[in-house]
């Protein structure tokens, strides 16, 4: 696994796992006016620039970012930071 | 590239004041990462600056080509694939793949691509336009199978072909090379089918990356190096000439030296292309004199200029070389077998491209061919590139210092020398555009112009252009000089001034300013100088009228310029080019 960028480590809690880190810098990339609070709260209700090019560009930077193939109607309704923290999540762990 | 890199390179910060950049994408596709990619790109190259990237309406490519006509942009990146031509040829179709649908689809593509050739048209009098695609197969929508070569694609190629033969005669447009982007594209790794179908994008990320980075590279060429200085031994040729004798080094299939036979022929073609060859060669000067005038040579004698031969250093040689060229480290390339030699002169020129000859890899004598030819590759070839190298030569013959000194009047007056100055009001000269560019010395204020400032700039009221050619008992220099100003009553506003160094010390500066004076009755004149670290010899110029001149912006009175103008002993001819 690699690392997440420096600046999101800066200011994220210890804790957190790296998969987490690593979709938090995922979701800067997509919506860079948001802060790494507002990242793990975004869903696509809330966040304007969430659209549905959005919504592609989020999962195509996972995908290369894990190198993993998203299907992208399997992943339509998840449409909040959770929800696709849990789906990747599921796919590491079965990878 | 990535899709994340891309994102990040379009996030960095715009630097204050830099230029606004606009560029179409012209495509049927829903555009998605290939606009991302493009914008990337062009971030890339033009740090700083902001980047509009204007994409048309899904479907519509042919109306998203002719809408485009009437806006202004830095140019237009075209994008086709199959599915423009006609929907059934795309994957999101489904209307049939009989017979019927074959035979009308080849009915209706030359109609099409009438229609699309006069809506190129329009779009490449407005800016500058980059043709790319079909780049995705077609569909299995034959009987034959795919193996075989069937009769709807042979035709659908051969419209294409016929069509693509128009466009490039097309001023303004740049088609980009099928074969550039298989290089960078594998067929099998083009087509994202899920993406298509999905969401009507149907690149994969890498395939959008390399047709973005490809159209870029068309729409928005690099500028060419100027000259390439090559070593002798086991590069020009292969063998010692000291150590094996004249008639022993070879560059012959069947000396078993081909690759130095293609490294000649590379460099014959780029001389003939007005790039500069120059040799840098620790030799004896006698026996390379001898072994240059073999006449099995592919590289003539009269491609090359200078020769420096003797057993100093490379570095030394090489900076005879650039001064009597008379350009910049940065616009030269310096082959060489040696990697001691390479790094000797890295190190005294950092900015100039040191390569080396792989003499003993005949792959990696072919990629350096391919390097070298993307390092000098112009589209066009101009009759001043053809030129260059005779003047240059010329002027070293007479013993003349092209980069300053003044040659007395007394050798000047015996040149018969010819100015030529030509007037107009329009953007097409291209000479002009590429002089105005690509000019660092003699040059008012260093500011270069796109193809749509260039444009733009002549739609100002009382804009002109005067482009300036010349020639003397030595031969032709061609079009060396430009200047664009506008007329406003009793004054005249030069907005750029440039004049090639190999023009320099003929008073040809003098000569068109006291022109310009008389053709617009102009009591003075203004001129937007701004210093740069190159453009001296402008400043001198203007210490001819201002001996404390600092280098901000100045007026020129026709008082002043009349008593500090030198006699002057050109023969001069001035015509007027409306171009509209």
């Amino acid at each position: 696994m690699r690392p997440a960028p420096n600046y999101f480590i800066a200011s994220r809690k210890p804790l957190m796992t790296d998969i987490e880190n690593r979709i938090v810098a995922c979701f800067a990339m997509v919506f860079p006016n948001l802060t790494p609070d507002q990242i793990a709260a975004a869903n696509s209700a809330t966040v304007p620039e969430w659209d549905s090019v959005a919504q592609i560009n989020l999962l195509t930077v996972i995908g290369e970012e894990f190198g993993i193939e998203i299907d992208f109607e399997e992943f339509e309704g998840a449409t909040s930071f959770g929800h696709l923290l849990e789906r990747v999540r599921a796919l590491a762990a079965s990878a | 590239m990535r899709l994340s890199e891309a994102l990040q390179i379009n996030q960095q910060p715009l630097t204050p004041g830099a230029p606004a950049r606009k560029i179409h994408l012209v495509s049927g596709l829903t555009p998605l990462h290939l606009e991302t990619m493009v914008k990337a790109y062009a971030r890339r190259r033009f740090p700083g600056d902001s980047v509009e990237v204007v994409c048309g309406l899904f479907g519509d490519f042919e109306g998203n080509l002719r809408r485009i006509a009437a806006e202004e942009a830095g140019g237009a990146l075209v994008v086709v694939e199959w599915s423009d031509l006609d929907a059934r040829l795309g994957m999101r179709a489904s209307a049939g793949w009989g017979e019927a649908a074959t035979a009308d689809i080849l009915q209706q593509a030359p109609q099409t691509l009438r229609r699309w050739i006069a809506a190129l048209s329009e779009a490449a009098r407005a800016m500058p336009v980059a043709l790319l695609g079909p780049t995705l197969p077609l569909p299995p929508i034959t009987h034959f199978p795919p193996a075989q070569a069937n009769p709807l694609e042979l035709q659908l190629r051969c419209a294409w072909a016929g069509f693509l033969n128009q466009a490039a005669a097309l001023r303004g447009v740049r088609l980009a090379s099928d074969s550039a982007l298989d290089l960078r594209s594998p067929h099998a790794a083009r087509y994202d089918a899920r993406m298509d179908l999905h969401a009507g994008f149907p690149y994969s990320v890498a395939h959008a990356a390399a047709v973005a980075e490809l159209g870029f590279q068309c729409l928005f060429p690099e500028a060419p190096k100027k000259g390439l200085i090559t070593d002798l031994d086991e590069t020009l040729w292969k063998g010692i000439v000291g150590d094996a004798g004249v008639e022993n080094v070879s560059w012959s299939l069947e000396g078993h030296a081909q690759p130095h036979a293609l490294y000649q022929q590379l460099l014959a073609s780029l001389a003939e292309a007005g790039t500069l060859i120059g040799i840098a060669s620790k030799n004896d000067p006698a026996t390379v004199r001898e072994a240059l005038a073999r006449s099995d040579m592919l590289l003539k004698p009269s491609h090359i200029f200078p020769v420096e031969v003797s057993w100093g250093a490379k570095s030394e040689a090489v900076a005879r070389i650039l001064k009597a060229w008379n350009i910049g480290a940065d616009a030269v390339v310096f082959v060489d077998d040696s990697p001691m030699e390479l790094a000797e002169v890295n190190e005294k020129f950092p900015a100039m491209e040191c390569v080396r000859f792989p003499s003993a890899d005949p792959a990696g004598v072919v990629e350096l061919l391919a390097r070298l030819r993307r390092a000098f590759g112009k589209s066009e070839v101009r009759e001043e590139d053809r030129l260059r190298l005779g003047s240059l030569r010329a002027a070293a013959e007479i013993g003349e210092a092209e980069a300053g000194g003044a040659a007395s009047p007394d050798f000047l007056s015996r040149l018969n020398a010819q100015v030529t100055i030509e007037y107009s009001s329009s953007p097409e000269d291209g000479r002009a555009f590429e002089l105005l560019n690509k000019t660092n010395q003699f040059n008012l204020n260093g500011v270069r112009y796109s193809e749509n400032d260039w444009r733009g700039y002549f739609r100002q009221p009382g804009a002109f252009l005067a482009a300036v050619s010349y020639q003397d008992r030595f031969g032709p220099l061609g079009k060396i000089a430009v200047l664009g100003g506008r007329s406003q009553g009793p004054a005249v506003h030069v907005d750029f001034w440039v004049m090639s160094c190999r023009a320099f010390s003929r008073q040809i500066e003098f000569q068109l300013l006291r022109r310009l004076f008389d053709r617009f009755g102009a009591a003075e004149f203004h001129f937007a100088f701004q210093s740069t670290p190159r453009n001296g010899p402008l400043a001198d110029f203007f210490r001819t009228f201002f001996p404390d001149f600092t280098g901000e912006p100045l007026t020129l009175t026709r008082e002043r310029f009349d008593a500090a103008c030198p006699e002057l002993f050109h023969r001069v001819s001035e015509t007027t080019h409306d171009g509209h």
